[in-house]
Formats: C-alpha cells, sequence, structure tokens
C-alpha cells in the first residue's frame, strides 16, 4: 500500500491512535531520564587531571602519596596493588590555567583538584604502570608522571641500574607513543618529572649528580637494549612473517643519551630534588615537585 | 612474645600498627615481595594444615591473613624462639573485627581514614592469651606488672606435656578448674590438671595457687585500666544506653557460663587477702556470668568494658555466619528466584562469586592449560589461586564469570612469567669484565634437551657483540661431546670472522673430573683475558643421584656467574621435577639462575613447559630456542607467551 494511503503507517502515525498516543507519551516522558542518566554517566567518573606516580620499588611512590594526600607520611610497605588518591594543591602554589583568577573564585578550587595514581615499583609489578600508560585512563586524562626515584640508592651501582632500567621503559613507552601516533596533531604530550626522593639522607646522591647519573643509567640500557636478542614474539605467534622494526630510545641521536634527546619525541623530562620525610623531624620537602604538578595543571 | 602486629593495605599503606619489639620495615617488606608477590612456595612452611602457614626471616616469624575484598594484609611478626599458639586466633578474630568495624570506610579511599583499633585489639589479645592458658612462667610474671604483655603459651592442648601440679595446690586449683578452663573441661582432660598459666618457679606457684580465689579486686583493677583504655571507642551516653541490652546478650554469647555458675561465689569467698592474683582466664569469666551486679560494684567504666566485648562478639560472631552462608550459599541457590537471579548477574555482572560458581569453569580452564602442555601439578596450583583470588569477588557489569576467570588467569600467568629483575646478559658481562675477570656462565640439562646446541646459540650473540669467548668442554662422559664442540667452534669461528670476536675451545679429553675442568677453563680465561667463559656440562638424568651429586662440587670449583638449565618445550609433565632437581642439586645457597626452553618451534601453540619449570621454581625463562640455525635465539615475550596459552 502507499504511504498516501488511508490506513497506512503514516496516516497511523498522525491519527488520534491510542497506540500512537501512549508511544508518544512514552517518548517523552523517557527521553529526559534516559538523557539525564547517559549525561550523568559520562561525567560521573570525576575527569580530574591525573598523574602518575612510578618508580622502583622503595623509592618513596606511596609515602609521597601519604604525605600529599593527609598531611603527613604514614608507615608504609611493598605496594602490591595500585591505589589512587584526589587530591587538592595547596592554596600557596596556583595552578598554571588559573594564574589569572582571584583566589576567591568559587571556580579556583576546582582547578586544583587532581588524581594521583600510585602503582607498584617490583618488578613483577610494572605492568600496572606501564598499561596506565598505554591506554587512556578512565578518569580524566593523564596530565604527567611523577618518576620517584631514591637518590641514596642511585648512588650505587646496583640501584641506578633498576632505576636506569625503570627510567628507559618508561620514556621508550612515551616515545613509541609518540611515534605510533597517526594523525598529525599527535597525543597531548605527557611531561616527566622526576623526583629525586630521600634527599635528606647524607648518603643521598646530590641533585647536581642525579641527573647526570641517570642518564648515564639510561645510556647504559639503550646500548645493551640495541644490541639484545630479539624477543619471541613472533616465532611463536605463528606467523605472518612480517618482522617488527625494533624501535631503541632516542634512535636518531649518536652520542652518549641525554634528556634533550627526547624533546624531539615531545617528552620533557625535568629533575627535581626533594624528600618525603623530613631531616630529623622537619617537615617534608616537596615544594619543588608541588611547583611543577601546579604547572601542568 | 609477639612482637608487631600490622594492618597494611595491599597497595601498601600500613593503616593500623600496634609495636611491642620495632621490627625493622624490610622484615615484613620480605614476605609480600616473597611470598605475596612472587609466590615463592618454597619459602613458606604450610604446617599441617590446620594452622595458618608460616614465612621466616632473619630470626622472626610472620603469619599472615589477606582480607581479599577489602583489600587488607594482617601480618604478625614475632621471634622465632618463642612459640605462640593462640596467634591464628588472634590473627582471624582481628581481621573479622577490623572488616567488621571499618568495612564501609575501607571501601573508600584509605589512604585519609583513621581507625581508633586500639581498644579492640587490647580486648582481644586479653581474651585470646585468656582462652589459651597454658602460659609459660616468664611471660606471666611480666602480665602481673605491665598492663598489657601477652603471655607466650606452650600449647593448646592443655596439660599434656605439664609437669603435675604440686601436691599442696592440687587440693586449691583443682575443684575451681570448671571456671578458669572451659576448653579443658570439653576436652574431657583428667581432673588433676593443673589449669591456667602456672609459673615454673614453686614460690610463685603457691602465691597464685593461694591468691586466684581472690582475684576479685584485682580483676576489678584491671577493668578499670581497660575501661580507661578503650574509653574513646564510646561515650558515656552510648553505654548507659546499652546497658541493659549488654547484661542480656552476654550471656548468650558465652556457651560455657553454666560450668561455673554455682561455684562462682565460693571463689569470691574463699580470700580476700591477696590482692596480686592477674590469672587472665579467671578474669574474665565472672562478668559473663553475672553481668549485674559486677556493674553495681564496678560502675560506668566497666560497662565500656562489657559494651566493647560485646560488641566485639556480635562481629566477630557475625564474620564467622557469613563464612559459613557463603559457602552454604551454593546448595540453597535451588530456589528458583536464586537461580533466575544468579543467571541473570552471570550474564549482566554484579554477582559475587562463590566456590560452586567458579568450580566448572575452574575444571574447565586447568583441562586447557593440560592441553597446552602444562604440568598437572603446575595447572593444579595456577587455578586454585586463582579461585583463592576470585572466591568473594564481585563480577564487573557485563562480564560473565568465564572471562572474569580468563583475565584472572591471564594476569597469574603474567606474574609468573614476568622476571622479578631485569635478565640483560649483556649488561651483566659488561659489569663483571669491568673488575678484571672473565664472566662464567654454564649450562646444565638432562639428555638430548639440546645442551651443547644452545650453547653455541649463546656464544654467537656473544660474538656478535664483539665479545672473546672461550667454550669449556666439561662433558667428558659421552664420547663423542667434545669433538661436537670443537665443530660448533670451527663453525662459530668462521661466522663471527668479520664480526669482531674470537672463539677457542678448552678442552682435556674424555674421562678427567669436569668440575677441575671448569675451573682451569676459568684460571685460564683469566690469564688470557678472555671476556666470557661458557662451560658445557655432561647431561644427566634428574633422578640420578649420583650424577646430580657432582654438580655441588661444580658449582663450587668453577664459580659460575650465571647457570642455565635447558629443558624441552616437548617434555610436559616431567618438567616440574627436572626443574626442581636441577635448582636444588647445587647445594646449600645456589639454585639456577634461569631456564633455556629448547625446540620452541616444534610444539606450536603448546608452550606450557615454560609455564611448569617456572611454576616449579620461581626462576625466569632467559632465552627461548627457535631453530636450528645460530640465530634461532630469543628472549622471552611475557605478553605473546601469555595468548599463546589463553588462545
Ligand atoms: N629517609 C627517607 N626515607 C624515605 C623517604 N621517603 C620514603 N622513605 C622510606 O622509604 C621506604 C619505602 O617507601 P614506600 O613509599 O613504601 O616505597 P614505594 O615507592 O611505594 O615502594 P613500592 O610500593 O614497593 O613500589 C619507607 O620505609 C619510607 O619510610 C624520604 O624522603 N627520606
Ligand atoms: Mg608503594
Amino acid at each position: 500500500m502507499a504511504w498516501h494511503d488511508a490506513d497506512s503507517w503514516l496516516t497511523l502515525a498522525f491519527a488520534p491512535h491510542p497506540g500512537t498516543l501512549a508511544l508518544a507519551l512514552l517518548v517523552v516522558i523517557a527521553l529526559p531520564i534516559l538523557l539525564h542518566a547517559y549525561i550523568y554517566r559520562r561525567r560521573a567518573p570525576d575527569s580530574f587531571p591525573t598523574f602518575l606516580l612510578v618508580g622502583p620499588s622503595g623509592a618513596g611512590k606511596t609515602s609521597l602519596l601519604t604525605l600529599l594526600s593527609h598531611g603527613a607520611p604514614s608507615a608504609t610497605h611493598t605496594s602490591s596493588t595500585p591505589t589512587a588518591a584526589s587530591l587538592t594543591l595547596p592554596i600557596t602554589t596556583t595552578p598554571a590555567s588559573s594564574r589569572y583568577r582571584s583566589n576567591n573564585d568559587p571556580s579556583a578550587d576546582r582547578a586544583r583538584k587532581f588524581r594521583l595514581l600510585d602503582t607498584p615499583g617490583h618488578g613483577k609489578l610494572r605492568h600496572y604502570a606501564l598499561s596506565s600508560l598505554t591506554k587512556t585512563s578512565p578518569g580524566g586524562a593523564l596530565k604527567g608522571i611523577i618518576f620517584v626515584l631514591d637518590a641514596a640508592a642511585l648512588g650505587e651501582d646496583a640501584g641506578a641500574a633498576e632505576t636506569g632500567e625503570y627510567l628507559h621503559d618508561v620514556l621508550l613507552l612515551l616515545q613509541k607513543r609518540h611515534t605510533g601516533n597517526k594523525t598529525s596533531k599527535g597525543p597531548a604530550a605527557i611531561p616527566v618529572l622526576v623526583a629525586a626522593n630521600k634527599m635528606d639522607l647524607f648518603t643521598a646522591l646530590p641533585q647536581s649528580l642525579v641527573k647526570l647519573r641517570l642518564e648515564k643509567a639510561v645510556e647504559e640500557v639503550r646500548k645493551t637494549r640495541g644490541r639484545a636478542l630479539k624477543d619471541s614474539g613472533i616465532e611463536l605467534s605463528a606467523g605472518d612473517g612480517e618482522e617488527e622494526e625494533r624501535e631503541g630510545l632516542a634512535d636518531g641521536y649518536e652520542g652518549t643519551f641525554g634528556f634533550k634527546m627526547l624533546e624531539d619525541s615531545d617528552i620533557e623530562v625535568k629533575v627535581a630534588g626533594g624528600s618525603v620525610k623530613g631531616d630529623k623531624g622537619e617537615g617534608a620537602d616537596v615544594q619543588e615537585w608541588w611547583g611543577w604538578v601546579a604547572e601542568q595543571l | 612474645m609477639l612482637d608487631t602486629f600490622e594492618i597494611l593495605s595491599t597497595s601498601g599503606v600500613v593503616l593500623w600498627s600496634r609495636t611491642y619489639v620495632p621490627v625493622h620495615s624490610y622484615v615484613i617488606n620480605s614476605l609480600i615481595r616473597e611470598v605475596l608477590i612472587e609466590e615463592r612456595t618454597n619459602k613458606v612452611a604450610y604446617g599441617d594444615g590446620t594452622t595458618k602457614p608460616t614465612y621466616r626471616k632473619d630470626g622472626y616469624i610472620m603469619k599472615w591473613n589477606l582480607a581479599k575484598d577489602f583489600g587488607l594484609i594482617f601480618v604478625a611478626v614475632y621471634q622465632s624462639l618463642v612459640h605462640l599458639t593462640w596467634i591464628d586466633k588472634l590473627i582471624d578474630n582481628v581481621s573479622a573485627l577490623f572488616t567488621g568495624l571499618y568495612g564501609e570506610q575501607l571501601k573508600g579511599e584509605t589512604s585519609n581514614a583513621k581507625f581508633p583499633f586500639d581498644p579492640y585489639f587490647d580486648r582481644e589479645m586479653q581474651r585470646v592469651e585468656a582462652s589459651n592458658d597454658t602460659s609459660t612462667s616468664s611471660a606471666f610474671e611480666v602480665t602481673s606488672n605491665t598492663e598489657f604483655t601477652p603471655p607466650s603459651s606452650s600449647g593448646t592442648d592443655h596439660g599434656a606435656d605439664e609437669p603435675p601440679p604440686m601436691p599442696g595446690l592440687r587440693k586449691a586449683t583443682a575443684p575451681q578448674k570448671p571456671i578458669y578452663n572451659p576448653d579443658t573441661s570439653t576436652d574431657a582432660t583428667p581432673v588433676p590438671t593443673p589449669d591456667t598459666s602456672r609459673p615454673s618457679t614453686p614460690a610463685s606457684r603457691i602465691l597464685t595457687g593461694k591468691t586466684r580465689p581472690g582475684s576479685k579486686p584485682s580483676r576489678r583493677d584491671r577493668k578499670v585500666k581497660a575501661a580507661e583504655n578503650s574509653a574513646p571507642a564510646s561515650s558515656g551516653d552510648e553505654t548507659s544506653a546499652r546497658k541493659g541490652k549488654a547484661a542480656g546478650k552476654q550471656k548468650k554469647n558465652r556457651v560455657w557460663n553454666e560450668f561455673g555458675a554455682d561455684e562462682e561465689d565460693k571463689s569470691i569467698n574463699l580470700d580476700y587477702s591477696t590482692v596480686s592474683a592477674n590469672d587472665p582466664a579467671d578474669f574474665e569469666l565472672p562478668d559473663a556470668i553475672n553481668p549485674e551486679s559486677w556493674g553495681r560494684t564496678t560502675g560506668k567504666g566497666q560497662f565500656v568494658l562489657k559494651d566493647l566485648d560485646e560488641e566485639m562478639d556480635e562481629i566477630i560472631a557475625s564474620a564467622n555466619a557469613k563464612k559459613e552462608s557463603s559457602t552454604a550459599a551454593g546448595g540453597i541457590v535451588g530456589s528458583s528466584l536464586g537461580a533466575i537471579g544468579g543467571l541473570f548477574r552471570n550474564v549482566v555482572g554484579g554477582k559475587t562469586l562463590t566456590k560452586e560458581d567458579l568450580e566448572k569453569p575452574l575444571k574447565g580452564m586447568e583441562d586447557h592449560l593440560l592441553k597446552k602442555n602444562v604440568a598437572r601439578e603446575a595447572a593444579v596450583r595456577l587455578c586454585d589461586s586463582v579461585e583463592r583470588d576470585l572466591i568473594g569477588l564481585k563480577t564487573n557489569s557485563f562480564t560473565t564469570i568465564e572471562s572474569t576467570l580468563r583475565t584472572a588467569m591471564e594476569r597469574a600467568l603474567t606474574k609468573i612469567l614476568t622476571p622479578t629483575s631485569s635478565l640483560d646478559l649483556l649488561r651483566e658481562i659488561s659489569t663483571v669484565t669491568s673488575t678484571n675477570r672473565p664472566y662464567v656462565l654454564s649450562i646444565v640439562g638432562v639428555n638430548g634437551v639440546g645442551k651443547s646446541t644452545n650453547l653455541s646459540k649463546i656464544a654467537f650473540f656473544l660474538l656478535q657483540n664483539h665479545h672473546r669467548v672461550l667454550i669449556a668442554a666439561a662433558d667428558t662422559f659421552r664420547s663423542g661431546a667434545v669433538e661436537q664442540l670443537r665443530v660448533h667452534v670451527r663453525n662459530l669461528k668462521e661466522l663471527s670472522k668479520r664480526e669482531g670476536g674470537e672463539v677457542d675451545i678448552f678442552e682435556k679429553g674424555y674421562g678427567k673430573d669436569a668440575a677441575n675442568i671448569a675451573a682451569d677453563a676459568v684460571t685460564f680465561a683469566k690469564e688470557n683475558k678472555y671476556d666470557v667463559v661458557l662451560i658445557d656440562t655432561a647431561g644427566r638424568r634428574h633422578n640420578d643421584a649420583r650424577l646430580m651429586s657432582s654438580l655441588e662440587k661444580f658449582a663450587k670449583l668453577a664459580k659460575p656467574d650465571k647457570i642455565l638449565m635447558v629443558g624441552e618445550a616437548l617434555v610436559g609433565s616431567d618438567a616440574v621435577a627436572q626443574a626442581r632437581n636441577f635448582n636444588n642439586s647445587f647445594g646449600a645457597g645456589r639454585g639456577l639462575d634461569g631456564f633455556v626452553i629448547s625446540k620452541c618451534d616444534t610444539v606450536g601453540d603448546m608452550v606450557g613447559t615454560l609455564v611448569s619449570m617456572v611454576h616449579a621454581t620461581g626462576i625466569p625463562v632467559v632465552f627461548l630456542g627457535v631453530g636450528q640455525h645460530y640465530a634461532d635465539l630469543r628472549g622471552l615475550n611475557v605478553g605473546s607467551v601469555c595468548r599463546l596459552l589463553m588462545s
């Protein structure tokens, strides 16, 4: 039957038919509810900017998290699961985005809020950190990575090796994220703060040396990684023979590694010293780190 | 003596702790690392199944309990010299109490929360030590002058190993036994068995024997003290409001009331003169029997205590009830509504997993792993640990049990296969050679798994990285072994001419002692500035005790920096025993450092051997052999192996 017939569906839809009325009523009532639910759901996981705490085990990540979330570091042990805390910047630091706002602006308070994600540093559990780097986190954009390290351990070879390795892996992932991106604009850059913790200890490497030592450690990893065996990925997956090009950290550069080499890949690395636990009962020294966080907000 | 009791979250934050003697934090850290993260089962003593497993570290014993659904770890640390039998009970009760009290708070962000748990813990401590009243003398004496110290006790089965009581005392103590010692009375222990905490010196024994009946005043003292302790837990109003309730309920909770009911008065009237008895068992009983009268004499403070007591009992009881109902739930789900709801939730998610839910999918998972050539022992243990992880968890929305199980299993496999520390061979070599000695790597394994072949592959890899390599032929047993290596070395020389590496063979013919040859090779390499010594050893059956025992001498003389074991990917269920026996054959303090899994190209996706070997020993896979050529050596890609295993 044609659409202009007397009993076609179109005619019916415009006729005062009880079914049509019921349907219309249903749509009118349900639509706002569904819409509300939809929008509310989308906004519900408060999309605060997120910062990721990474670093080798025992560096002081969890201590830092507890210090920032309730003023004093609590006793900690090796973490085996990640954890998150919502934090607010202290009044004394102003986030970069609200530099021009009045202090009394109520929206300034919201701009100060952020989420800090602590991850375990144990060798077997680093996938928590590395996977939250690659996939976009559910609650809010990843605004920065805080790589916490133990400045006292960095003075020893074993500690430096472990730290260098982890930092290398993190930086390589960030670089891959940049090169793997196909769109012209590229993903938003994720800056890295290397927080040299435990500066209160007298065995700690002085701040001026931390950066040099780290670069050397990363360079060592970079050197051996480039020559290491390929891994088993292709052979075992019964396969489509195509060999993946192995990407190394700062491949295009000759000479020893420096954090500057990463600027091409939009990775900004800043090294700052501090301590979660104060010097003989004095307060903790995290001002510089707070300042960095504020800059990213 | 308990040294420390800590309640910490799995994210590493100590939520509450009680320290009697400070314990360095590395002690608990190593528990978390070795047992909870790395799951090194060989470090844990499991006991007979009735008690909790124990972990020892540097003179400490640790016992722990995990509350998975809250992400909490309860750890008790004490010196390994003392023997505390009530620890298990304490840990269980404290777990129940803590999760019962702060369950809601724990669901949120815990880093900010405060847990005023002190009074509860103190009280619980008193209760468990009271119920386990065979204390040793030293602890007992301490109890009498400190506010609160746990006595160490020698055993739950009362009287079994105790000396007979002093004749003079028997009369005084025996009739009262049921009062103090509810446990023994139900166990039908012979009457003369000495009861509660009996000091070992005769003098103090007499003292306590006499004073026990007149324990009333001291009891009151203690209570007041305890009440002061617990004061912050509840305000005055609250307590008086609850007074009646407390009195009524108390009787229900103590089943053993009747035992001492009529002897109560007698014990009080006997002697009022001495004030010093501090028998913990004795002290608890009367207020259970006759709360009203005690309330009158001691006043307000005491009711705070009782309130706490009752509250604690309720929480513990409800926790136990929950445990029971959750195990029983499977049977009840027969009701149609429950079944439909369960079915629905199975599809939509949000279902709390029980043992019954998991049984069938787990069986399927186990079969799947077995098909992938994972040894049965490893498959069963993996499934068990995944089951332990999942029971009591809620499935996420829109996930079925099966997919939840899959992700859990994948996570478990990833965790097992991921090495604890990096396996960068080149790096290790350069660290060692910088100290002017060669890096020594030796290879062991059963016959015919491809030791020499994989050794040459490793040599080839090192040659490509411009190292000077010396290959030591320490297989002086099988005829043709030395010749085989000679051929390999000739080939390698040919191949590496252009690369700039250098390779030679160190041989001493057949029949000599392998350990000596290895040691000589190392000395020779040091004199001649080789970077790396690769030692080939004779193949041996892992159950041949004579041959295996020679490995210990070998490890001692050659002092290899790294000992790798070659295992075939085809081996199947024998993998576990092989890995374990080789790992244990090098003497105390030395084990394997890694596995080389050969012939991986021949098994397709049945790469279960990797899992079996790693699971049995906690030692990582360093290399995979994937073909016949020198270049066919690979590092392990954990992700791809897990995908293969789960496919
Ligand atoms: N002296 C000193 N000690 C610190 C400082 N920060 C942390 N610590 C100590 O370092 C130890 C380890 O700190 P955690 O915060 O648990 O380390 P983590 O990085 O979370 O380690 P994982 O959870 O294992 O990855 C703790 O015992 C802290 O007390 C500091 O600034 N100075
Ligand atoms: Mg931590």
